[in-house]
């Protein structure tokens, strides 16, 4: 069993879904409603918009791959970004380097415009970089729970099935990410 | 010192908003639709039909390969096997002679094997040999005798005596 398939039978019902539905619509579908989820999801990883996108396109493809087993999903958005979580964590161990362009200052720019000026007055990019690198350094749990509750869409709840643990045990991953991401904040400012 | 620390956890907070409300190039959509559209068209013209209105499966493939590889393995065994047959059948077993040219020089002058027919060494008759040559061994050493037939032609030279002049 493939590690695509191994993903798939955890999100499938028990039983086939009865009602027969046209697989490229619901692709479609999916495409619509979850592309910018997923590609947040991706850019959380990568910082690099056109890494971030290929693996979009990449997990659609794999869903192309194993349509004919679509209607046993039991919740797509969880289902479709996990494929989009360990398809960038995959391609980051390949990697095994930092992502060297960041594009971070691009995004920020293409923020909807109260969120953009409201963070731009407060960081700069030199800032963005230095508290992504301290990210960097944080534990790989407590970094993936932080950057996955940094996305927008996804609930508590949802990053916990995604990662294959309990809401709290999430929630204090976070709380320690934070702390420690203050300490590290704080070192910092006294070395500077 | 708390003052300084919140802005910078308010300042992780807006690069977390950041990454996680980053918003891709418009068109995003139309480009994954496109590319699922021509990943699908390649997959339909990579399992074409041989039979009309009959998908060809998708282990037929592989199975083929493997066949046709299995097919040429028997092939070389059995021509191996039936190719050394024929020549035990024919001809004896020798070894391949090697023929010496007079006026070469050295092991760049030998050629390959010329016909076994011509070139295999074959016995000596009596009447080549001159007749009868005695040959006796007295402690270790080999001795001709004097009355040996010499075949019509072979000079035999006349070993020197003691004492006499060499020219």
């Amino acid at each position: 069993m493939s590690a695509f398939e191994g993903q798939l039978a955890g999100w499938m019902t028990p039983a086939r879904v009865a009602k027969s539905v046209d697989k490229s619509q619901t692709i479609a579908q999916l495409v619509a409603e979850y592309s910018t989820t997923l590609y947040r999801v991706a850019f959380s990883v990568t910082r690099n918009a056109a890494e971030a996108e290929d693996a979009v396109q990449e997990t659609f493809l794999r869903v192309l791959k194993h349509e004919s087993r679509l209607d046993e999903v039991r919740d797509y958005r969880v289902w479709l970004v996990r494929i989009v979580w360990n398809i960038v964590l995959d391609r980051k161990r390949r990697a095994k380097t930092r992502p060297e362009n960041e594009d971070i200052a691009d995004h920020a720019r293409a923020l909807p415009s109260k969120d953009r000026a409201a963070d731009a007055t407060v960081i700069s990019n030199e800032e963005q970089a230095r508290i992504l690198s301290l990210i960097e350094k944080l534990p790989r749990r407590e970094r993936e729970a932080l950057l996955l509750s940094a996305v927008q869409e996804l609930t508590t709840g949802e990053i916990a099935a995604m990662l294959g643990t309990t809401e709290s045990s999430i929630r204090s991953r976070i709380f320690r990410a934070r702390r420690e991401m203050a300490v590290l904040l704080e070192k910092e400012g006294i070395q500077r | 010192m708390t003052s300084e620390r919140n802005e910078e956890i308010e300042k992780m907070d807006a690069v977390l908003r950041a990454i996680g409300g980053a918003v891709p190039d418009p068109g995003l959509e139309g480009r994954i639709l496109h590319r699922l559209a021509a990943a699908r068209t390649s997959a339909e013209a990579g399992t074409a039909p041989l039979v009309p209105g009959r998908r060809v499966p998708r282990f037929v493939g592989p199975l083929a390969g493997f066949a046709s590889a299995g097919l040429m393995c028997g092939v070389i065994v059995v021509g191996s096997v039936r190719h050394s047959h024929e020549h035990r059948a024919g001809e004896p077993a020798a070894p391949p002679v090697l023929q010496i040219q007079r006026g070469g020089v050295g092991a760049a002058s030998a050629v390959r094997p010329a016909d076994p027919g011509t070139a295999a060494p074959l016995p000596a008759s009596p009447a080549a040999r001159g007749g009868a040559t005695h040959r006796t061994a007295q402690r270790g050493r080999a001795r001709i005798a004097r009355q040996t037939k010499k075949a019509p032609g072979v000079t035999v030279p006349v070993p020197a005596r003691a004492g006499s002049p060499q020219q």
